[in-house]
């Protein structure tokens, strides 16, 4: 649990999607010129997220990882079908978000008028495929990619509802004119970015287990080389 | 083409199976003949390392693919053992490093790789011990070269995979892994006390234990000095009874 | 979006034109140029902005990158046009991505038999030009309505524009983040990198005064 919390601020303000990897920035530019627009795609972009990447979670685990396939026979143990990942996470994640689109113009048009027209422009969100292709390097738990998806969705609202806020202010702003828009955008973005390098240097809450270990190993180690030391001493003072 | 349907569920069902099939059988196809060299490219990567842990980086740099091959094959021997430094029967050529390493500690499989004189081949140069652990964004690896005195760091070699370029990603500089080069493993004691990265950098440190840091790069430096002393600790067993 | 609509009136343009036309007639060979100056995939479109950010911090594998790119944009393009007139319209952008990630796939492949060191550099960003948009949109806007000469000049246009900006991060990057130039050291001995040439906001920045040269130049104003 204390590591799932650990997880989920990371991925939220230390390992920031936008401001520590840049990733998704397409649609990021793009619809953070209005605040209303950007918390849309932002939700679009948790929800989605938060299930294509344990989908995606699965499908290495089960499919596709080195011995991943010995739940079906024991003979596959050397089968690894690593090249294949580019082709299944995003067929993954482009199969899910029309299927989303669909189920969601039928039942709910309402919601489809607000969350819907983002959904085609998530299918190439780097973010999401970044999210899946973090799977195979970072070998998360099942329930540690759940939240370092959700985590990741979160922090990539809030980078892009605050850029929104940022930008709806610029447009009183007078700007130099061939450095409206994109130009100063991305100013914006770099300075953003140092602000969120400062989360860089926070102190988790939780230590992980490794940590813990290793300062138990090296206060154990102090004991010994205490005891080790006083025995040095009562000999010399013996000897004395 | 208006013959077809286009929106025909049957036609877009055959058409997304016709073109799976098509470019699953090319990619296969692709992956399979690159693999061999692949392979020998993660192999030759390796023999490079562990010579260049051993002999230095001057030795090997204008050597070409095939004699690092050969002088590999001609200069080093591998045994295999456990933290309790008795020897498995493992060929090495099996083992993956990181595989071991999710393993824990006391079932994990350990190759080392004994260098020898090129000249006299009864000569024990440097034993190449391989290390893994995790950098700031992802895992880092290499390669700690013991020289026969058993106690001084002949040479490392560190790789990573994800660090931050221009700060963590420094630790595979020559600069940077030749700070290690002299330094001593165990202390007065015969204790394990690997040399560690400072905090700061630009300073030199008096003692043969402290290597001069990364400004910038804590977290890596950091993952570095418990990389060392985890696997250190765990061929403590085979160093002493080396001796 | 004012991309798309830009793009819809070249397609028709293209559409009208007679097959005898030249190999490199004018508009043909505006579709090689524009894409370098005035209608940029980067600077004036928008597109590709995280591998532009992400790989660029020396020129070594910034050069790699935008190699990777062309090969996988050009032929994606050339493919998807080839096939553009049996394509379901419904499940298009799912065979635009599996098109796009084979071919990623295959970059990924070769680099890593060919070329390891830079492989192991750029890992994960090699996967992520499946979703680089400069390869979508091209698609969706160009290859889909065009025949697989014109697909293949674009293509070749729009990777040669995304390639000189983000060489250009890339040199300013190296030279004063690290004093180097492909890895030769280019400053005087005792050069102490530029911290924030390295950072990734650094990159934007850059990106951004970059973006701000190349627009006061074309007279691109947005509003």
């Amino acid at each position: 649990m204390e590591n799932l919390i650990n997880i989920f601020i990371k991925s939220i303000f230390i390992d920031n999607m936008i401001f520590a990897y840049f990733l998704g920035m397409c649609s990021y530019l793009a619809v953070s010129k209005k605040y209303k627009t950007a918390a849309g795609l932002g939700m679009a972009v948790i929800f989605v997220l938060g299930i294509t990447v344990p989908l995606n979670w699965l499908a290495y685990n089960f499919l596709l990882k080195e011995g991943a396939l010995t739940w079906i026979s024991a003979d596959f143990a050397t089968v690894d079908l690593e090249v294949l990942k580019f082709i299944v996470f995003i067929a993954i994640v482009a199969a899910f978000v029309q299927l989303t689109e669909m189920v969601v113009e039928k039942f709910s048009p309402a919601l489809y008028n607000s969350l819907g027209i983002f959904l085609p422009l998530i299918a190439v969100n780097c973010s999401i495929l970044g999210g899946a292709l973090f799977l195979p390097t970072r070998d998360y738990e099942f329930a540690e990619a759940v939240t370092f998806a959700l985590g990741s969705g979160i922090g990539w609202f809030l980078a892009v509802v605050s850029l929104a806020a940022i930008r709806e202010k610029m447009a009183y702003a007078d700007v130099p004119k061939p450095l409206r828009g994109l130009g100063i955008t991305f100013i914006i973005v770099g300075l953003m970015a140092f602000g969120f390098m400062s989360f860089g240097g926070f102190e988790l809450p939780f230590k992980t287990t490794e940590q813990q270990q290793a300062e138990q190993e090296k206060s154990s180690a102090k004991v010994e080389n205490k005891s080790a030391e006083s025995v040095v001493n009562s000999v010399a003072n013996y000897s004395e | 083409m208006s013959k077809f349907n286009k929106n025909d569920n049957k036609y877009i069902i055959s058409y997304a199976i016709i073109m799976t099939l098509v470019f699953g059988s090319v990619l296969a196809v692709v992956a399979l003949a690159l693999k061999p060299k692949q392979d020998a490219e993660v192999l030759l990567e390796k023999q490079n390392f562990i010579l260049k842990a051993a002999l230095g980086e001057k030795a090997m740099s204008t050597m070409s693919d095939e004699e690092i091959t050969a002088l590999y094959s001609e200069t080093v021997k591998t045994v295999v053992v456990k933290a309790d430094g008795v020897k498995v029967e493992t060929e090495e050529a099996s083992i993956n490093v990181f595989k071991e390493y999710k393993k824990p500690k006391d079932v994990r499989e350990l190759p080392v790789y004994k260098v020898y004189d090129q000249a006299d081949s009864n000569k024990i140069k440097a034993y190449v011990f391989p290390v893994y652990g995790k950098g700031l964004w992802d895992f880092i690896w290499g390669y700690v070269a013991v020289e026969a005195d058993l106690k001084t760091l002949g040479g490392l070699v560190l790789d990573h995979k994800g660090e931050t370029p221009g700060l963590g990603a420094r630790i595979t500089e020559q600069e940077v892994q030749s700070r290690f080069i002299g330094k001593e493993i165990f202390n007065a004691n015969g204790e394990l006390d690997a040399p560690h990265f400072q905090k700061g950098e630009g300073n030199t440190y008096e003692g043969a234990h402290k290597v001069d840091g990364l400004s910038g790069a804590t977290i890596t430096a950091k993952g570095v000095n418990n990389m060392l002393d985890d696997y250190l600790a765990m061929y403590k067993s085979f160093i002493k009874a080396q001796k | 979006m004012s991309t798309e609509t830009i793009e819809k009136t070249n397609d028709k343009v293209v559409e009208v034109k007679k097959p005898s036309e030249p190999l490199f007639s004018k508009k043909r060979r505006q579709l090689l140029s524009n894409p370098l100056d005035e209608d940029n995939p980067i600077t004036i479109q928008v597109l590709g902005i995280c591998s532009a950010l992400a790989v660029t911090v020396a020129l070594k594998p910034t050069f790699v990158m935008a190699v990777a790119v062309t090969a996988v944009l050009v032929l994606a393009n050339v493919v998807i046009s080839a096939l553009r007139n049996t394509i379901p319209n419904r499940i298009r952008i799912i065979v635009q991505l599996v098109v796009v990630a084979s071919l990623v796939a295959i970059v990924d492949q070769v680099l890593k038999a060919y070329s390891y060191d830079i492989w192991k550099e750029l890992s994960v960003f090699i996967g992520l030009i499946i979703t680089n948009c400069i390869v979508m949109g091209r698609l969706e806007a160009f290859a889909l309505g065009n025949k697989p000469w014109d697909a293949f000049l674009d293509g070749l246009g729009n990777s040669f524009g995304y390639a000189w900006i983000i060489l250009a991060i890339a040199f300013f990057r190296e030279l004063f983040g690290s004093g180097k130039l492909f890895g030769f050291q280019v400053m005087p001995d005792g050069y102490i990198g530029n911290g924030v040439m390295m950072s990734p906001a650094g990159a934007c920045l850059l990106l951004g005064v970059l973006i701000w040269i190349v627009r006061s130049r074309s007279g691109y104003v947005e509003d």
